[in-house]
């Protein structure tokens, strides 16, 4: 008799898995569906004011390469005209013979933001490594 | 001659999996309904040249959003700011204090005005900031063709 009890018990040993492994699977593909996506961006810069009681920095050789987006979303390089079209190569050309890459971006107040970015894309795709955004106080010295 | 008796048929479909499932979904949607809750509609820029900003996504992050009307709002938080111009730098500098990594991230609406981004970065950067990153969209995977034609169809919209 005791054997009969003992080989039933292990007969019943097996553990019905099935709404366990359901469960996983809901929640694997829950996880698969919420990705936590990684966040891309632009680095970039502003210009900090100078320290108070300090003459300001003599003028370089290479002034810096300034891009200004206008009202009408044309852009200039230093007062230079430029198309949206030639400006990787023209960015390309300047920077070649320049030993510090830094670039500043400029924008109308009232264009979009988006033309400013897409300067900023364009200049890190001409491998620009610094880029600093000129603000109206950063214009007005302060 | 004893006649062995199949046991009585169910008729009742197991329900208990569903139901392990049904609570499952229901517990995922109460945990992740409150967060899609709290965004704020920004429809970023599309860029090709971005980096993974990794340090973007952790929970003390500094984000500084501008919406199209140009609502600013500081994270974390989620608040809106009223009044940038007075209030922005003293909070920017409270969260900034005993942090070593002092970049802000600036996730700005694909078409706010400039004026309103360089307003945020002129009062942020009398806190002391210096070091920036404008959260975008990346697409460099998703798009094909080089960078001249993207330009070349956007410069023929303008």
């Amino acid at each position: 008799m005791a054997m009969a009890v003992g080989s039933k018990g292990s007969s019943m040993c097996d553990m019905n898995v099935t709404p366990l492994i359901d469960v996983l699977l809901v929640l694997l593909i829950i996880f698969l569906i919420i990705t936590p996506h990684k966040p891309h961006g632009l680095e970039a810069l502003v210009p900090q004011p100078p320290p108070p009681n300090q003459p300001p920095p003599p003028p370089s050789q290479n002034p810096a390469v300034e891009v200004a987006v206008a009202k009408d979303h044309s852009l200039t390089i230093n007062t230079k005209a430029v198309t949206w079209n030639n400006l990787p190569k023209q960015l390309q050309d300047i920077f070649k013979t320049r030993a510090q890459k830094v670039l500043f971006v400029k924008g109308d107040p009232d264009v979009d933001f988006r033309y400013v970015a897409d300067v900023m894309d364009v200049a890190k795709g001409a491998g620009l490594k610094t880029i600093g955004v000129i603000t109206p106080k950063v214009e007005a010295g302060q | 001659m004893v006649k062995l008796k199949a046991p009585p048929v169910v008729a009742d479909i197991n329900v208990t999996p569903m139901v392990d499932v049904m609570l499952v979904l229901l517990i995922i949607f109460m945990l992740i309904i409150p967060k899609l809750n709290q965004k704020i509609p920004i429809t970023l820029v599309k860029t090709k040249n971005d980096v993974t900003l990794q340090d973007a996504n952790k929970d003390n992050a500094i984000i500084i959003s501008i919406t199209r009307d140009g609502k600013v709002f500081l994270s974390p938080g989620n608040e809106m700011i009223q009044d940038p111009d007075q209030v922005l730098a003293s909070k920017v500098k409270d969260l900034q204090k005993d942090r070593t990594d002092k970049t802000v991230y600036i996730k700005a609406d694909t078409r706010a005005r400039f004026g309103a981004v360089t307003g945020v970065l002129d009062d942020i950067r009398g806190a002391g900031v210096q070091e920036l990153a404008f959260i975008t969209e990346d697409i460099s995977g998703r798009l094909s063709g080089s960078g001249t034609e993207t330009t070349a169809t956007k410069n023929g919209t303008l």
